[in-house]
């Protein structure tokens, strides 16, 4: 009985303390300068349902520039916070009068908040040294440890590496207002392989006109990205930031730098009215400049071993490739135009053409190639190959499958994707008399010219070799009669010899017959001797010229009438008479005989 | 026993002829069926044996030009033209094969008739004729200096054989020319015979070039259809 008295009133308690609605407001700290930013927190536990926001009082000495509520539930337990960030706008004290939160028709307050606003931050450091007060909390609990002690968070390893690295720069430099941070997705990307490199711009304060200056890159390829907005806590501190991101590809293998992003700001509220000067108030600082940390890439070289030949320079996962004929039934000399398509992360843009295949019985026109990025996606790619293919006759065609090969940096190898192979049924053109023409053929003689091409394989050998081209090997014949014509020019200059010793007969009858005198008659058979049986008479006596004769077969009884004939010559020769034209007549008849009858027996 | 031995005789004598008969028809078939690379590979083994087979040299250029290298082709083209001129299908795919490349068969300015009776023969038969009308002469002229006979038809012979050996001549110039084609899908042409020269042109192939010199593995060429000089590696040409 005592037992179940006791749980009751426990569930009384419990339901009791479930109903109660406590509300508590919090400054993030009770000094500051005038350029720093005063976060108020409201917080209320145990309300529930729908409910309204807390009814600020009226603060004229600073400016709400962001408003956020959080909701958490912990064993049923509903806890609410409503954060403010404000900017002071005067210097001295200021105070956070009671924050109204009305729930079910119940109306709660907090405690008002006073903090202190220096003109700088000189100040609120002497101020910081003189009291350890650095949290003030409505209700009257004071939890030192949490605002002396600073630890710097860590960003949930779940994360990309790019948003980890980003969030966890942040986390460093959160004791800043204003900070840029970079950080990319792979410091160690392969030569073309996308990486992403995000700039982000935080603040917890306002700001204006601040440009940006995007960061200079060496041996890298950059791309715009996009950019976006969004909110961290950073030590409890909301914080705002711009992201700008940009889409990178390694030139070559080796170190490539990103420099650093600058903005340029300039900080506090906007110009001032001359009361509020009047009353401290300041005019905007001076410009100031947040840069990020520059970042070094080792670009890794591409592997040559494995790489194929359809290989074009895509780097990335994920590559898909498709072949579309825009009509796979066409006549001869119709157009069909050929689309591959090839999708991917990354830049295809910086990939070779693709070789489109070599297609017997088509005439193909170059190909050309799109790239572009793909709708909605900042980091898929596409690259599309269009290729107009003309058959010059009828039949069924086959374009065969395309290879394409990337190089995949997750596995560290080459990999090939292909096309389907496409079917093309081509039938007889039916424009013959004004349908196309390759060349030569004229439309409307029934005679067209498809195309060209090689001839046919020659199916045997080579008939043997022709008789010219047997006898060029015949050299040897080329001296022979070489020589035969060398022998013929020996012979013939013989035979010249010979023709003097014919005509010597012939030489000697002109002159005998024109002799007027003894002594011309014996030079004439003087000479027809000399000629023609090679004798010289000048010096051998009759004797000796007659054996002479009769060797070359001069009979006896010519011997003896040539001797008689040489007898009276020598007479005429040596013992001259009176010239007698008459006598030298007979003399010439009488050797003209004897001259006759040596020549027929000579012969 | 002794017709046994004859059988195994004529097998022997009869086989080469039967297996090449068979190694053609082999290698036709592979290409009939697109296996362009497996038929020149017979092609090439039966080339050893008949070195000087126009027909052999036709089919691999064949072979290349359906293989896509029209450089190769053309060289082998070339090759089957010298020693067949008057084939037809050498004529046309010899021309088919250096128009792809860019250049021009029969140079320009000459005509097509022109060019057909300059290279009706071969060289080989051009220097057969001009042994022919050598040995006509030296006969005929032997006979006149003799006998002093048949003096016109020594006069006439003597003429055609001045007009046969200039024809020769020429011939045998252009046959001592270093021809050679581009081979490699692009040959670069540099200043000198290093790739530390800079390239001032590139050749896509199926150039003809004409080879002046060589050091290491480069030739010093001159591009026949542009004029231009300069050094090609050695790897990227095929001599004809």
């Amino acid at each position: 009985m005592r037992k179940t008295i006791l749980c009751l009133l426990f569930l009384c308690f419990t339901v009791y303390a479930a109903g109660q609605v406590s509300v508590t407001a919090e400054v993030n700290k009770t000094s500051l300068a005038l350029d720093d930013e005063l976060t108020l927190s409201v917080e209320v536990k145990g309300a529930s349902g729908n409910m309204l926001m807390p009814e600020l009082p009226s603060l004229p000495a600073f400016n709400v520039y962001s408003r956020e509520v959080q909701q958490s539930s912990i064993n049923g337990k509903t806890t609410t916070l409503f954060r403010y960030i404000m900017l002071p706008r005067f210097v001295g004290k200021a105070t956070i009068g009671a924050i109204r939160f009305t729930h079910n028709g119940k109306t709660y307050k907090t405690d008002p908040i006073t903090v202190t606003v220096y003109r700088n931050a000189q100040g609120v450091q002497n101020t910081r040294s003189a009291s350890t007060t650095a949290k003030t909390v409505s209700n009257g609990n004071y939890d030192s440890a949490a605002a002396v002690k600073k630890t710097v968070e860590k960003a949930d390893p779940n994360l990309p590496p790019l948003e980890r690295n980003l969030a966890n720069q942040a986390y460093k430099r959160g004791d800043e207002n204003f900070f840029l941070v970079a950080a990319v997705s792979n410091e160690k990307p392969y030569v073309n392989q996308p990486i992403t490199l995000a700039v982000r711009f935080y603040y917890n304060r306002s700001f204006y006109d601040a440009p940006y200056q995007k960061p200079t890159v060496s041996n890298i390829f950059m791309e715009d990205a996009g950019s976006s907005e969004g909110t961290q806590s950073i030590g409890g501190v909301l914080y705002r930031y711009t992201e700008q991101r940009y889409q990178l590809t390694a030139a070559s293998a080796g170190k490539a730098t990103i420099g650093p992003a600058t903005v340029r700001y300039m900080t506090g509220s906007i110009p001032l009215s001359p009361l509020d000067r009047l009353f401290g108030g300041s005019l905007v600082s001076a410009e100031e400049t947040a840069q990020s940390a520059p970042i070094t890439l080792n670009v890794r070289a591409l592997p040559n071993e494995g790489r194929p030949k359809t290989f074009y320079g895509a780097v990335g996962t994920g590559y898909t490739i498709s072949a579309e004929a825009d009509h796979t039934q066409a006549e001869a000399g119709e157009a069909i135009t050929l689309t591959v398509t090839v999708k991917g992360p990354g830049n295809l843009k910086a990939t070779s053409d693709l070789e489109t295949p070599v297609l017997d019985g088509f005439k193909i026109y170059p190909t050309q190639a799109t790239s572009e990025n793909a709708a909605g996606s900042k980091n898929q790619s596409y690259k599309i190959f269009k290729t107009v293919l003309v058959p010059s006759a009828s039949g069924i065609y086959t374009v065969p499958s395309i290879k394409w090969s990337y190089f995949d940096p997750v596995s560290a190898s080459y990999k090939t994707i292909h096309t389907d192979p496409i079917t093309l049924t081509v039938s007889p053109s039916t424009k013959t008399e004004s349908g196309f023409d390759f060349g030569a053929g004229k439309p409307g003689n029934g005679f067209q010219t498809l195309g060209r091409d090689i001839a046919y394989l020659k199916t045997s050998y080579a008939p043997g070799l022709s008789t010219l081209a047997k006898l060029s090997g015949w050299e040897t014949l080329n001296w022979i009669m070489l020589c035969w014509l060398g022998i013929s020019v020996f012979f013939a200059s013989i035979g010249r010899k010979s023709l003097a010793q014919k005509k010597a007969y012939t030489k000697a009858r002109g002159r005998l017959k024109k002799a007027q005198s003894d002594e011309a008659v014996a030079e004439a058979v003087s000479g027809y001797l000399q000629q023609k049986l090679k004798i010289s008479t000048g010096s051998l006596p009759l004797r000796a010229i007659v054996e002479s004769l009769q060797k070359r077969g001069v009979t006896p009884a010519a011997a003896e009438s040539f001797s008689l004939l040489w007898q009276r010559l020598d007479t005429a020769r040596f013992a001259p008479g009176a010239p007698d034209a008459q006598n030298a007549k007979e003399l010439a008849q009488q050797a003209l005989d004897i001259l006759k009858l040596l020549e027929e027996e000579t012969k | 026993m002794k017709r046994t031995l004859a059988a195994v005789f004529l097998v022997v004598c009869l086989f080469p002829v039967v297996w090449a008969e068979t190694a053609l028809q082999q290698a036709e078939e592979l290409y009939r069926q697109g296996k362009f690379s497996a038929a020149l590979g017979i092609y090439e083994t039966e080339l050893k044996k008949a070195p000087n087979d126009p027909y052999l040299y036709y089919n691999i250029g064949n072979c290349y030009f359906k293989m896509g290298s029209k450089g190769l082709a053309a060289a082998n083209y070339y090759r089957a033209f010298k020693l067949d001129p008057r084939d037809s299908d050498i004529r046309h795919n010899v021309t088919l094969a250096l128009e792809s490349g860019g250049e021009r068969f029969i140079p320009t300015g000459i005509p097509a008739v022109l060019h057909k009776a300059f290279f009706y023969l071969s060289y080989a038969e051009l220097k057969g004729l001009t042994f022919v009308f050598l040995w006509l002469f030296c006969t005929l002229g032997g006979i006149w200096l003799i006998k002093r006979k048949w003096g016109k038809l020594c006069l006439a012979s003597a003429v055609i054989l001045l007009l046969t050996s200039g024809w020769f001549y020429i011939r045998h110039t252009l046959e001592q020319q270093s021809l050679a084609v581009i081979a490699s899908p692009v040959a670069e042409i540099r200043s000198g015979p290093g790739t530390n020269f800079p390239a001032s042109a590139s050749v896509a192939q199926g150039h003809l070039v004409t080879l002046q010199d060589s050091k290491d593995a480069w030739y010093e060429v001159i591009v026949k259809s542009q004029g231009i000089k300069g050094w090609v590696e050695q790897s990227a040409v095929e001599k004809i």
